[in-house]
């Protein structure tokens, strides 16, 4: 093998780490503060998602909910839970909680929950497929310009560069 | 083989890998509010309307509000005063609100008194020791209660009154280093009303300031900064005309059309110089003042002995003279230069003979005297104390040091901006009075150098967090009051002054109580307002009550009948030939009095003419520092016989000769790491005299000697002076 041959090698595995390092997996979820499951809130009890995420309707973010709005339920719900007490714990201390942010945006690109959700009326699953029979919230679909694209065409919107990358 | 080469391009490859590699994608973690703002939603900014309390010109702020934060303040458009528009110092107002030494504590006395050495403890336990003072001072003697703090204004400073007088102490004190006394004292003399006027910039045709550096400092510079634009832009035939009198070349006199230097504290002399060729030009309409005016020494004051008393021109005086005479609507101005001298009152009272001369007294263009306190009739006797106070307070203050000196005083209030041991004289030895009062308790949200002789700090919202109203003290026809609205939660743990001593005086109880009969200072404000019969949730959307008319003026009753002042020469102390300099000291436009020096944002702001930041500097002219044998960028030893302190020299290219202009604002010994130890404090070389016929500080009243000194480092300055405007050019 030449000495040119080598080198190439090398600095291929070298990028190969580069590109592939940042990808994320989608099967283990992360270790969050409190086990929140959106099983027991959406599919047990049927909450509606934006009764906590109250912004998905009028902002760019979805937002994670608040203490506070946690503890609107849980001051009398299930106060005996571990989980529970932990949450409670939080509102006694008055700190907020340190979520683990699960699904991720490819860089560059510009989400607006508002537009999908009011305008699009693109349903919530559609993005996050399998979250409401999540025991631990995980990433199930990659946010690929493929994807992204493939729905944007067969809805008829915009698939202008500055539609999403701006 | 690899070679060295080959090596260390896979080295690169690997160490991109390794750095771009392990780099995730940002946020990890995803934080919610406890409990979210009101009104908040996500991504959303909201604007609240407030009032800016970076100084005392009291202008109307929006402030945009995103995720619960404060991101950005600009000008409040329905505000009259501003208009729209803000200063520097009021963008920099951010920065107190998130600075990192803001006080979050109250702070306890932990070392020696004045040593500045504190320790946190709980509000519980500070009120606990504020009440202790207060419950044995009120029992034994009630008049050795002292409340020191700045000029305040509105319903704070009502319940700050109200508190003293039902304690039963007459000793509160305001202090106010840039007071308008003398103003004060020559419009009584002039017009014959005592009271702050309106100059109404916008609708002359011929502005003369006297060393009034309104555009960058003063009363209101957003106000007269707007104004002035429209006085030069905004009519379609006209063009106003500026002319500008004064020691040194400001950023105002940079903007004008003519500037005349004149000797420090002979801006009288030029005013009547050209009201003696008013006169004998007849270019007045008030022919029968100035017959009187005329016969009562006028005729004395010929443009020649002007221009001797001030060095300016005669020929120019008198040109002058004759534009401001047929351009009507004139208007003249005077500044705290001309102010803060000892002959204070006769330098204004002759620029105010200009306005009466040019028979602009209550007219459009000209000066009048709004009656503002109309607005506040439902408020009976305590009306007054809501206004604008114009006073420096500087006479009850020595007489207040004085008193401590001989421990009068068992407890000491301590608030405001002003910062007493840093603007006051240091032969007044105002610290070491303060530290023999017992008990020394400051409401503050920095430790200055007045605050840190406390022996119990009570740290106080910024004015972005609290509750309030204001009364502008100009921009306005008395038709404008502010209201002040917390825009943000409150970051520390806070209490403001007038919450904490509603909270004491229901604890002190008797007439305390009773006098202050609010749960709240919120309280009492919403209760005030209320009782005005206006809609208080539109009002404070809009930032304020803004009837837009403005009742009529009040009339000048001696406008017909002026006496023509008595000439005064200023004072300065100091042997000519020991000290050949006279000192001008001027407020810095970023720092102001010195209030602005911890926020890094101003210390930054280059000055509008010598471009310097971070320290400050001592300015002469070429000729006078060829004489001395300084060039530009010298470190020099400013010595006043009250004290001494060391500056870099800026050649100013256009300065009166034989004057030393110094900023005021820096040479901080305390108020954190942005404000100390940046260079010498001016007011340190100031001597205690007054203006004569007021006693109030003249600032401008002692001369300077410049010696060379070996100085670390250099000025910083944006620009070179030699690069932008060479000197022979303007010379």
């Amino acid at each position: 093998m030449t000495r040119n041959a080598i080198a190439s090698i090398l600095a291929l595995a070298a990028l190969a780490l580069a590109v592939l390092a940042p990808t994320r997996s989608t099967a283990a979820p992360p270790e969050q503060p409190i086990r929140y499951t959106h099983k027991v809130h959406v599919t047990d009890y049927k909450l509606d998602c934006r009764f906590c995420h109250v912004y998905a309707a009028k902002s760019a973010s979805a937002g994670i909910p608040s203490v506070a709005k946690c503890m609107m339920c849980h001051r009398t719900i299930a106060t005996d839970r571990p989980e529970i007490r932990k949450l409670a714990q939080y509102w006694k201390d008055k700190k907020p909680i340190p979520w683990v942010r699960v699904t991720e945006l490819q860089e560059y690109t510009y989400f607006p929950h508002f537009r999908m959700v009011t305008y699009g009326k693109v349903p919530c699953l559609t993005c996050h497929p399998g979250i409401d029979k999540d025991d631990i919230a995980v990433q199930r679909q990659e946010f690929g310009m493929g994807w992204c694209l493939a729905c944007h065409r067969g809805r008829g919107v915009s698939i202008d560069c500055w539609t999403c990358h701006i | 083989m690899l070679n060295r080469r080959g090596f260390l391009k896979i080295g690169g490859a690997t160490a991109f890998a390794a750095l771009f590699g392990g780099c995730e994608r940002l946020p990890k973690t995803l934080v919610p509010f406890v409990i979210p703002p009101e009104n908040y939603a996500l991504g959303e900014s909201l604007w609240y309307a407030s009032v800016c309390r970076q100084c005392p010109a009291g202008c109307g702020i929006v402030v945009r509000n995103s995720e619960g934060r404060a991101k950005k303040i600009e000008g409040n458009p329905l505000h009259p005063v501003n208009r729209g528009k803000l200063c520097a110092r009021g963008q920099a107002g951010l920065q107190a609100l998130y600075h990192p030494e803001r006080l979050g504590k109250p702070l306890k006395l932990d070392g020696p008194r004045g040593s500045g050495k504190f320790r946190e403890i709980p509000w519980e336990e500070a009120l606990r020791l504020l009440m202790t003072g207060l419950s044995s001072v009120r029992a034994e003697a009630p008049t050795a209660l002292l409340m020191l703090t700045d000029p305040m204004r509105g319903h704070r400073n009502l319940v700050s009154a109200r508190f003293m007088k039902a304690f039963g102490s007459p000793h509160r004190v305001a202090w106010d280093p840039f007071g308008q006394d003398a103003h004060l004292s020559a419009n009584e003399a002039v017009y014959g009303v005592r009271d702050l006027p309106e100059h109404d910039l916008a609708g002359t045709r011929y502005l003369l300031s006297f060393s009034g550096d309104f555009l960058e400092t003063g009363v209101s510079p957003v106000h007269f900064g707007h104004a002035y634009g429209r006085m030069r832009a905004a009519r379609p035939t006209v063009r106003g005309k500026f002319v500008h009198f004064g020691p040194r070349l400001s950023m105002t006199a940079a903007s004008a059309d003519a500037f005349l230097p004149v000797a420090p504290g002979t801006e009288g002399y030029a005013a009547l110089g050209i009201a003696h060729v008013m006169v004998r030009e007849k270019l007045t309409p008030a022919a029968a003042a100035a017959g009187r005016l005329w016969n009562a020494g006028l005729k004395e004051f010929t443009p020649e002995a002007a221009g001797k008393k001030t060095g300016a021109p005669a020929a120019d005086i008198e040109a002058v003279a004759r534009e401001f005479g047929s351009n009507q609507p004139g208007l003249a101005m005077a500044g705290d230069a001309a102010a803060s001298c000892t002959n204070g009152v006769f330098n204004l009272s002759a620029v105010g003979l200009l306005n009466l001369l040019a028979g602009n007294v209550g007219k459009p263009g000209g000066i009048s005297f709004p009656d503002r306190l109309a607005a506040f009739a439902s408020f009976g006797a305590e009306a007054k104390l809501l206004l604008p106070a114009a006073e420096s307070g500087y006479p009850a203050l020595r007489d207040a040091v004085e008193r401590m000196g001989k421990g009068a005083f068992r407890m000491a209030l301590l608030s405001g901006a002003t910062n007493p041991a840093f603007t006051l004289p240091p032969s007044l030895k105002f610290e070491e009075a303060l530290l023999k009062v017992p008990t020394i308790v400051s409401f503050a949200s920095f430790l200055d150098e007045t605050t840190s002789l406390s022996d119990l700090v009570l740290p106080t919202p910024t004015y972005l967090e609290e509750w309030g109203d204001d009364i502008a003290p100009a921009g306005h026809g008395g038709e404008a009051i502010t209201l002040g609205q917390p825009v943000v939660a409150p970051f520390r743990d806070t209490r403001s002054m007038p919450d904490v001593l509603i909270a004491a005086a229901k604890e002190l109880g008797g007439p305390a109580a009773a006098a202050l009969p609010w749960g709240s200072f919120r309280e009492c404000l919403d209760k005030a307002y209320a009782g005005m019969g206006i809609d208080l949730e539109e009002s404070h959307k809009n930032g304020g009550i803004f009837s837009g008319k403005a009742d009529a003026p009040r009339r000048a009753p001696k406008e017909g009948s002026p006496a023509l002042p008595k000439a005064a020469e200023a004072a300065f102390a100091g042997d000519p030939a020991r000290y050949p300099l006279v000192l001008h000291v001027y407020p810095s436009s970023a720092l102001s009095d010195g209030r602005g020096a911890n926020l890094p944002w101003l210390q930054e702001l280059p000055d509008p003419i010598a471009t310097a930041v971070w320290r400050n500097w001592v300015e002469v002219g070429p000729k006078t520092a060829a004489a001395l044998g300084l060039s530009d960028g010298d470190g020099v030893t400013v010595s006043s016989p009250f004290g001494s302190l060391q500056a870099f020299v800026f050649l100013h290219p256009a300065i009166a000769e034989g004057v030393a202009a110094m900023p005021l604002g820096q040479g901080h010994s305390r108020y954190g790491k942005y404000a100390a130890d940046r260079g010498g404090n001016p007011y340190a070389l100031l001597p205690a005299s007054v203006e004569s016929a007021t006693k109030a500080p003249a600032r401008h009243s002692t001369r300077v000697s410049l010696v060379k000194t070996r100085m670390k480092g250099a000025l910083v300055r944006t620009v070179h002076p030699e690069g932008q405007w060479l000197y022979e050019n303007i010379l």
